[in-house]
């Protein structure tokens, strides 16, 4: 027996009292999926992803978590499951870089009021696989974006998830920590089974680590499917509003050079 | 933070908590008098010693009457603003008359402590009263009382026959007065407490009764509350043939009332009838009573006296 | 990491200041008593029957008063903090402190005074107000079931500005003989107390202090953001309703006895998350041990500087807490701000 998806998303609608506002979505993530939002600017990528994390409630349709309607799932249940790792925070107070991972435990012990060894030890492992293991006492709002970016990471990984929602994972980071990010999402995905959706508006990039792409244009969902029908430069003129110039390499891989002028 | 519940004020709970605490007691203990147990002038039973050997007084008006019943030399405590008579000045102090300083009181080890149910708080008394001391409460609202207060210290503290005398004394003077001001026309007479906020007495206050007695007609005299804020307006509305300001030994009239001048229609202004009086004596329902009503009297009727 | 120990040991190295601090508010006042007839008046063995009313009657509860309400306003004001997550919040920017205010006002004009009956509905009448106050910032400010940061605040400035104008309206319309009893109590004041006030206080601020220590986990998740909070499981309105609720709870109970106390809520949070760090299970015990000792030895000072006669413990707060704050304030403008 197939397990459920992970997320069953059914004609959810959604605003925030604006002009914007998010329409007719209907789509599922599977298990063990690597699902990429795409999109231009302001098309309701974030919005989907806090929809995702129950951070809002749709207006209209329904979202089922493994089956249950999302609004039925307890949050620290849904936390010990799903992790989210934001674009930015802004911290009200300064904290340290292992005072941060730390709270990625809280899901998984919130009955109590300290963390204990095993915290510590769940967060360290955390900071390895991320990177920043040797940043612990740093504060945070005295890294680096690409550092700063890690730490969120080892954060959701602290939860020990087995969903990752990345919002927009490597804006601040350079090619290399691009290339580890994204070979950590690919190990996380292959080696644990880690359901991976995020956030890029590098669409190359989205292309290369997603088994499926989401594009989204003004709050509707454009298409839904394999990265080699989504770049593709009918589908993204549209969604776009440009001409976009896509070139096929010999492997059959879509590369997205850039707008045509 | 309240009164003695005075009309339309609030606090009279307070007041009726502290008579019936002590009523309650009193029941408990026992009806009979023991020697020394008196009542003071709220109906409270107050244990005083036979000769109070050392007196605190609450009040500028207490020390007044004791001085003035030559027992000065037993006061070991007064307040901050005890001026009179000068001796007083060189006694300690305890603080100020809404802010005793209950450690310094103890620490005098008075046997006796005087207060007045006019400036004092319930709450000081009580607290006094629990910490084991025998507070004695006199109760000087109009012109009687005051003269009663007087005669009821000394009683408190053995001089009753010169308390006494002292208040017919002083009813002889204030008669003497009343008399040479029958019959006048009454003028209208604002009496400024305070000029600014206008704060005037109304009705109930000594100091609207001494005006009547003195021969003028308050223009706030009928006033619900005992000390209004009132508004420049009235001034001009009332009308009032003399203005007489209480000092307190800063500023001349003019400095005080600096602005009235513009009031033109009011017929005080116009015609300069705007005195000052020595607000220390007047406001203080004590000994001085009769030197406030004299003081008034000449400004109202100066012709009739002297 | 923060540990049970660690905080443990905080709390008792700050206790051995309060106990400190405690020791010179009994030794000083104007009755002739000296630290050694304070330490016999304490283990029962008074010198002299003064020494023993004076230390055991008057100076005592005091203490104990300010300790109880210094505490209670510094954990007060680490909640708002908090939950705003704004290092300016405390009870009197956001208006609680005069709906507490003015809820005590109101009981003592309404005669509630003397027994325990009438100390406890005092501070009841107060705790009314404060949640009156605290509940009307959260409507104002909140939209969709959200509470954002800065509506927040500008929705409490406006509030504590409402009811002030409530209570001068109130003060204008007293009669005259009472208005310095009240314009005394309006400028934070510790005197005239028995073990009642305190007692009544002692239970107000222990429950309301627990209430928000039950919290500091989630309170320290709160300072990443709502929806980062909300992701990691927060259940972030709850927890701002009930940390709402305690603030207010301590703000009223306290108020109701002292009259608004202001700096002690803002400062020590403060200067204590300076020392300490963010950790809200650290910050929390540290800043009400600071506060305590902070206010009472306010207090002392406030009856040393004038003797006999007494300043208002408020103004002395003022007079160290706003320089202290101004530097507070220029440090944070040099580094990052939230």
């Amino acid at each position: 027996m197939t397990p459920p998806p992970v997320f069953a998303v059914r004609e959810v609608e959604f605003g925030y009292g604006g002009a914007f506002r998010l329409t007719g979505a209907s789509f599922e993530v599977a298990e063990g999926e690597i699902l990429g939002l795409v999109g231009p600017n302001s098309s309701g990528k974030t919005t989907l992803l806090r929809l995702l994390s129950k951070v809002h409630v749709p207006d209209r349709g329904e979202i089922r978590f493994r089956g249950t309607p999302i609004g039925a799932v307890g949050r620290l249940a849904l936390a010990r499951d799903v992790a989210v790792v934001p674009q930015e925070e802004q911290l009200a107070f300064s904290v340290s870089v292992e005072e941060l991972v730390l709270m990625g435990r809280f899901p998984r012990g919130a009955g109590r009021l300290f963390e204990g060894p095993e915290d510590l030890a769940r967060a360290r492992e955390a900071m390895a696989l991320a990177g920043v293991l040797d940043l612990g006492n740093h504060p945070v709002d005295a890294l680096a974006g690409g550092e700063r970016q890690r730490a969120l990471i080892a954060r959701a990984l602290a939860q020990e998830p087995r969903v990752l929602l990345l919002d927009e994972p490597t804006s601040h980071l350079d090619l290399l920590h691009q290339r580890h990010l994204v070979g950590l999402l690919r190990r996380l995905n292959r080696e644990r089974g880690m359901t991976v959706v995020f956030v890029s508006h590098d669409l190359n990039l989205a292309g290369e680590l997603a088994d499926r792409l989401l594009l989204l244009s003004d709050g509707r969902l454009v298409r839904l499917a394999p990265p080699r029908e989504v770049l593709d430069e009918a589908v993204l003129e549209e969604a776009y509003g440009c001409p976009v110039w896509v070139e096929r390499l010999a492997s059959g891989r879509p590369v997205v050079l850039g707008v045509r002028l | 933070m309240s009164g003695w519940g005075r009309p339309g004020g609030s606090g009279g709970a307070s007041w009726v908590a502290l008579v019936l605490a002590v009523a309650l007691t009193g029941l408990v203990v026992g009806p009979r008098a023991d020697a020394g147990e008196v009542t003071d002038m709220l109906g409270r039973r107050v244990r005083v010693p036979d000769h109070a050997a050392r007196i605190v007084s609450l009040a500028p008006s207490i020390t007044e009457t004791v001085f003035v019943l030559g027992e000065g030399d037993r006061l070991v405590g007064v307040t901050d603003y005890c001026d009179y008579p000068p001796e007083a000045t060189r006694k300690p102090r305890v603080g100020g008359i809404s802010t005793p300083s209950f450690e310094a009181i103890l620490a005098l080890r008075p046997d006796l402590v005087l207060a007045t149910s006019e400036s004092n708080y319930a709450e000081h008394v009580q607290r006094l009263v629990s910490l084991g001391l025998a507070v004695y409460v006199i109760r000087p609202v109009d012109f009687e009382t005051v003269l009663q207060s007087i005669e009821r210290i000394g009683a408190v503290i053995g001089r009753e026959a010169a308390a006494r005398a002292r208040v017919a004394s002083m009813r002889q003077d204030a008669d003497a007065i009343v008399r040479a001001v029958a019959g006048a026309p009454r003028p209208r007479v604002l009496y400024v407490v305070w000029p600014n906020p206008l704060i005037a007495p109304g009705r109930g206050t000594l100091i609207s009764e001494l005006i009547e007695r003195a021969g003028g007609e308050s223009v706030t005299g009928a006033e619900p509350l005992p000390y209004p804020r009132l508004s420049l307006e009235t001034v001009v509305e009332r009308r009032p043939d003399r203005i007489i300001v209480g000092r307190h030994g800063q500023g001349t009239v003019e400095e005080l009332l600096r602005g009235w001048e513009r009031l033109g229609s009011v017929g005080a202004v116009r015609e300069g009838r705007v005195y000052g009086v020595d607000g220390d004596v007047v406001h203080r329902p004590g000994p001085r009573m009769i030197e406030a009503l004299r003081a008034l009297a000449r400004v109202i009727h100066p012709e009739r006296v002297p | 990491m923060i540990s049970r120990r660690r905080v443990g040991a905080a709390t008792v190295v700050v206790a051995g200041g309060l106990a400190v601090a405690g020791l010179l508010g009994l030794a000083t006042g104007p009755a002739p008593i000296g630290a050694g007839d304070v330490a016999a008046a304490l283990v029962g063995r008074a010198r002299s029957d003064l020494a023993a009313t004076v230390v055991l009657e008057l100076r005592l509860p005091r203490v104990l008063l300010a300790a109880l309400a210094g505490g209670g306003l510094a954990v007060a004001g680490a909640a708002f903090q908090a939950l705003t997550r704004n290092p300016l919040a405390d009870p009197a920017v956001l208006g609680v402190a005069g709906g507490a205010a003015l809820g005590a006002v109101l009981g003592h004009l309404w005669g509630l005074e003397g027994s325990l009956a009438a100390t406890v509905g005092l501070s009841a009448a107060a705790f009314a107000g404060a949640l009156i106050a605290a509940t009307t910032v959260y409507l104002i400010a909140t939209s969709g079931g959200w509470l954002p940061v800065q509506t927040l605040l500008l929705a409490g400035v406006i509030t504590g500005l409402f009811f002030s104008a409530v209570i001068t309206l109130v003060v204008s319309l007293v009669d005259f003989a009472q208005l310095g009893g009240i314009l005394h109590w309006l400028m934070g004041s510790l005197g005239i107390v028995g073990y009642r006030p305190v007692a009544v206080i002692a239970v107000g601020t222990a429950a309301g202090s627990a209430m928000v220590y039950a919290q500091a986990r989630a309170l320290n998740l709160l300072a990443l953001g709502e929806e980062s909070a909300l992701q990691l499981g927060v259940e972030a309105e709850r927890v701002k309703r009930v940390v709402f609720v305690a603030a207010s709870l301590l703000t009223g109970v306290i108020v109701a006895q002292t009259g608004p106390i202001g700096f002690v809520g803002l400062i020590v949070p403060h200067g204590v998350r300076l020392a300490v760090g963010a950790d809200n299970r650290l910050l929390l015990p540290v800043a009400a041990g600071a506060g305590a000792t902070f206010l009472v030895l306010a207090d002392t000072l406030a009856r040393l500087v004038v003797q006999p006669a007494e300043l208002p413990v408020g103004v002395v707060t003022a007079f160290c807490g706003a320089p202290f704050f101004v530097y507070l304030m220029r440090t944070r403008l040099r580094r990052r701000t939230p």
